[in-house]
């Protein structure tokens, strides 16, 4: 259960990721922790993200990954929107 | 100092339960803290000495606005307000920066605002003349 290595907690990142955000357009998952799966920087680009807030977007992959956060010792989140 | 990628807040304190009652972390004690003043922080260490990189980026960025008069509070200090802080925004990580009473974001939000000219205007909003205008008139003085 653990994100025991980088590339593990990177998959299974972006694969509850890519479930909470059918639309997305790209979905990035990066371990910035050496590995250790204590930090990450992600990156999604999607048209659900459209008119709302930075915040709010962020707060929506917040809640997608609400679980996972809570083993992690930090988080970095940037969200986009795609060209029209 | 620079940005730097230090370590950032993840999954809060699992111990004291959540902010019911009238502790330091109740949403009325959240509430009032929000309020005090026109820019709030919740932070680990204090803009003096932050503890973490994602703080120490917040209290960077407010010092090239020239904000330095704000409400810091170290939730380190503190483990009823630092799990108090993140049920009242319904955000997990430190820091947290409020304007207005409102909740902004943490970090990354700070800088894209800082990136983008809307941190100028947020602050213009509240009173506050962004030292980085006074900035731009001198560079186009020269």
């Amino acid at each position: 259960r653990s994100l025991s290595s980088g590339s593990e907690g990177e998959s299974r990142l972006t694969r509850v990721l890519q479930e909470r955000f059918p639309r997305a357009s790209s979905i990035k998952v990066v371990d910035i922790s050496g590995g250790c799966g204590a930090m990450y920087e992600i990156h999604i680009e999607s048209e659900e993200f459209r008119e709302k807030r930075t915040v709010q977007q962020h707060q929506m992959v917040n809640q997608a990954l609400s679980e996972e956060i809570k083993h992690m010792h930090g988080l970095r989140i940037f969200t986009s929107t795609p060209k029209p | 100092r620079p940005l730097s990628q230090a370590a950032g807040e993840g999954g809060g304190a699992q111990g004291s339960g959540g902010g019911g009652g009238s502790g330091s972390g109740s949403r009325e004690a959240v509430e009032r803290l929000v309020r005090e003043h026109p820019v709030v922080v919740f932070m680990k260490g204090s803009p003096a000495q932050p503890l973490c990189g994602f703080s120490n980026a917040v209290v960077q960025i407010l010092r090239l606005h020239g904000v330095e008069d704000y409400r810091a509070h170290d939730v380190l200090q503190d483990p009823d307000l630092r799990q108090g802080i993140k049920n009242y925004s319904n955000w997990p990580t430190i820091p947290q920066v409020y304007l207005n009473g409102e909740f902004v974001g943490g970090c990354d939000i700070l800088l894209q605002m800082h990136q983008n000219g809307d941190l100028v205007e947020e602050l213009k909003k509240l009173g506050i003349r962004s030292a980085l205008l006074d900035a731009e008139k001198d560079q186009e003085k020269k």
